[in-house]
């Protein structure tokens, strides 16, 4: 399990955990960010993460991308 | 019956807004990114006999709001009760935007869900089991592409024609629905029971804050066992189960493409996200956009620069001849001079509201938020306030108001106070006065950087304001980048035109107004030297203030002043103090109207092709002649001005107090205190700038 911003670009990856606030988890799981949830890593240096959840892109601050573990599926 | 009030629904971006335009025909603000609605906006239209009243709410991803504007939506949800919901979906993204159809089908209100985007679902592969999908979610479903037009009349038939019956709501596992029983008697009265039950295990503030304390003591007990028997919080496991019920449906009904395809969005981020080019790419897309302006408007401003002065002045002076003295003053200095001046820069602003709406609509704005959020963090704001700024060179008024999409009030009030600082249409006529007359030949780039400068100032009383005022850190980024879309003529179109009406109104009330007051100032008593009226004696005896700035004049001040109230009105009135005293050349060769006309028409379409010359002859700026003879303004600020004290003067009129309707919106959106520090801001900013800038030049050997 590692978080967002240490995963490799183009995996694609599943949520185990946010490990956040009441705040933080409402925001990310009404974007489709849930454990359990499938993303696609696009993006992860130089800026915010950027992640694909179905056909959306979201951008992830580094603080709350950082707070979103990840296990590779592939 | 009488009127159905129909509320449209959905997440940000999915098209709620220009779905309504498409079936009321309305010119509501669409643009491609996240959060252009902020406030709720209203159409009707009569279907049939029908009168229905359309709502178009902000967009939210949950019912859960974070920011004003998603708690106008929540408000009008809970508060006003519409009698239909539209729930708008992006057909692409089904799994995230159920998931607020989930909370909607809670509320007890009859729905209809618009698969809106259809056309990009079919094109990326996707099919979906229609009938399914209606009868697992309980309601009826429309596709729609809100941009062309499809499936509205299907939308509209189904709304006025069949009694909607009121959703059933999903049902989730026992354990959870073991709970919402639980919680369902402390459920405030006149709440919808199973919405609020369930908002209640998500642990949503405003509903508990709304509990008596005896209920809000009982319900933390079933939080917390809640809590206990899932080993999770109630927040993590409604939203799991809500998924969950979600996924189910899909499963059943949503068939999705095989193996990826490459996109455009993926080729065109692979660019303007880049790590290192991103930047660049952006410096770059905003200079286009204001060297493409000047370059294409100047042979047009030229045009109606001659057009008004020679044509319609020469002719409106014949007409009225007949008048009192001072009756044609008013009218050909104060109306045609003032609010002619303004006119003039019509073509300015047309180019800049082309090229704005195509930032807007392409879907570059979140990419510029998204690339600008580490540079902001240094001035203590998320990349997402960097949306308000660019709308901003814009015009300021709808940039405060874009402020509501930022979650934290610290990081909208800072935000609020640092967007007059960039440069708005209004304040470009000014610029393009002064840079024909004193940078001829790097017009493109002496504009450019006063938006650089306003960019730069912004920054530096951001640095300032955090470390003094806004302590603590900008609220984190999350933010939806939409897919780019090739902008429709038609949208631009609306776009511009809204924009470019709001500026002919703005003429001819508040600006034509100002005008005519600014006349009777300046010809009072009537007569007599401008100096010696009312406005000369005010404004020169405040003229020694500006003395640092190297304005040197008492006219550029009196121009300042009511420039407070719109800043077009300073060229306008720059226009009337120095077209006064002034005499027409008169004696020029007598010629016909209808002579003159021809000429006008000649003149126009070589404006045209000038313009086109200009804009992609060639990259560098400047290749067009200015044709028309120097005006009377011209000739008196190159008079007045060195380039330096007109550089200074430029700094001054951009950082300068916006105008008045901006303040106006700043108050109404955060009060008095932040109105006045905004008022403070611009007022001592741009002394201090335009001092700098001042100095310096003369301390550099600069005149
Ligand atoms: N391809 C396609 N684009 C659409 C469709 N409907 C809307 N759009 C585009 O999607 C973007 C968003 O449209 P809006 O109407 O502003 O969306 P909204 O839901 O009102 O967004 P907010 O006000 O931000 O909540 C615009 O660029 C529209 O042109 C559609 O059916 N197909
Ligand atoms: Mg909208």
């Amino acid at each position: 399990m590692v978080s967002l911003p240490f995963c490799g670009e183009g995996k694609e990856v599943r949520v185990r955990e946010i490990k956040g606030g009441k705040r933080a988890l409402e925001r990310l799981s009404s974007l489709g960010i849930y454990p359990g949830a499938k993303l696609e890593v696009l993006n992860t240096k130089g800026g915010p993460v950027l992640v694909k959840v179905g056909e959306s892109r979201i951008g992830l601050g580094f603080g709350i991308a950082s707070k979103v573990f990840v296990e590779e599926e592939r | 019956m009488g009127k159905l009030k129909v509320a449209f629904v959905g997440n940000p971006n999915v098209g709620k807004t220009a779905l309504i335009n498409a079936i009321a025909g309305t010119k509501l603000k669409v643009g491609n990114w996240p959060g252009v609605t902020v406030e709720k906006k209203e159409a009707t239209v009569k279907v049939d006999g029908k009168e229905l009243y359309l709502v178009d709410l902000p967009g939210v991803y949950s019912l859960s709001p974070f920011t004003i504007e998603e708690r106008i939506t929540r408000d009008f949800l809970l508060k006003e009760r519409p009698d239909v919901i539209v729930n708008v979906v992006d057909s692409t993204n089904l799994e995230r935007n159920l998931y607020l159809t989930t909370q909607i089908l809670e509320l007890g209100i009859p729905t209809v869900i618009a698969l809106n985007v259809w056309d990009e679902f079919r094109s990326l592969g996707y099919s979906l089991n229609l009938d399914k999908f209606e009868e697992l979610l309980g309601v009826k479903a429309v596709p729609t592409v809100a941009t062309k037009g499809e499936g509205v009349k299907e939308l509209l038939r189904l709304i006025t024609e069949e009694e909607i019956p009121i959703p059933k709501p999903p049902t989730y596992s026992q354990d959870l629905e073991y709970f919402i029983k639980k919680v369902e008697p402390y459920v405030p009265k006149g709440m919808p029971k199973r919405w609020t039950s369930l908002k209640i295990l998500e642990e949503d503030e405003l509903i508990l804050k709304e509990l008596s304390d005896k209920s809000a003591q009982a319900v933390k007990g079933i939080l917390r066992e809640l809590e206990s028997f899932f080993g999770e919080s109630g927040n993590s496991v409604v939203a799991e189960e809500r998924y969950g019920f979600i996924r189910g449906v899909l499963k059943q009904t949503l068939r999705e493409p095989v193996g990826k395809k490459r996109t455009l969005t993926d080729v065109l981020d692979a660019i303007f996200l880049n790590r290192l080019l991103g930047i660049p790419t952006f410096l770059l897309i905003i200079y286009l956009v204001f060297k493409l302006t000047f370059d294409g408007s100047g042979p047009l401003i030229d045009w109606t620069d001659g057009f008004i002065n020679d044509f319609v002045a020469k002719w409106v002076s014949a007409a009225i001849s007949g008048l009192p003295e001072w009756l044609q003053s008013l009218i050909v200095d104060g109306i045609i001079g003032g609010v002619g001046t303004v006119l003039t820069f019509v073509p300015l602003l047309l180019f800049l509201y082309f090229f704005l709406a195509l930032l807007e609509e392409s879907g570059y704005m979140a990419r510029a938020a998204f690339v600008m959020d580490r540079l902001m963090r240094v001035i203590g704001l998320p990349g997402k306030s960097f949306v308000p700024m660019i709308i901003g060179f814009g015009c300021n008024v709808p940039a405060i108001y874009a402020t509501r999409t930022l979650e934290s009030e610290r990081d909208r009030k800072l935000t609020a106070l640092l967007v007059p600082f960039m440069s708005c249409g209004a304040r470009l006529p000014i610029y393009a006065l002064f840079t024909a007359v004193f940078f001829k030949e790097h017009q493109a780039e002496v504009v450019f950087s006063m938006y650089v400068i306003g960019i730069v100032v912004a920054a530096t009383v951001g640095v300032l304001l955090k470390k003094f005022f806004f302590k603590g850190s900008a609220e984190a980024f999350v933010m939806e980048l939409p897919p780019y879309r090739i902008p429709t003529l038609k949208m631009l179109w609306t776009s511009i035109s809204v924009k470019l009406g709001a500026f002919l109104k703005k003429a001819g009330t508040v600006i034509t107004a100002t005008m005519v007051l600014l006349w009777a100032l300046i010809n009072v008593p009537y007569g007599a030297p401008p100096k010696d009226t009312i406005l000369g004696k005010t404004a020169s005896a405040i003229a020694p203030l500006f003395y640092p700035t190297g304005i040197k004049s008492w006219e550029p001040v009196a121009a300042l002043i009511p420039g407070t109230i719109a800043k077009e009105v300073v060229v306008g009135a720059l226009g009337q103090l120095y077209g006064v005293g002034e005499d027409e050349e008169e004696g020029e060769e007598k010629s016909s109207f209808t002579q003159d006309l021809k000429e006008q028409v000649v003149g126009f379409g070589q404006a045209v092709k000038d313009s086109f010359v200009a804009m992609f002859g060639s990259f560098k700026t400047g290749v067009f002649e200015v044709e028309s003879e120097e005006g009377p303004v011209s000739k008196a600020i190159s008079k007045a001005f060195t380039p330096l004290s007109a550089f200074s003067y430029m700094v001054l009129c951009l950082l300068w107090i916006p105008c008045i309707v901006t303040l106006g919106a700043i108050y109404q959106e955060f009060g008095t205190r932040l109105t006045l520090a905004s008022i403070t801001l611009t007022t001592i900013v741009p002394y201090v700038v335009s001092t700098l800038v001042y100095v310096g030049g003369r301390l550099i050997g600069i005149n």
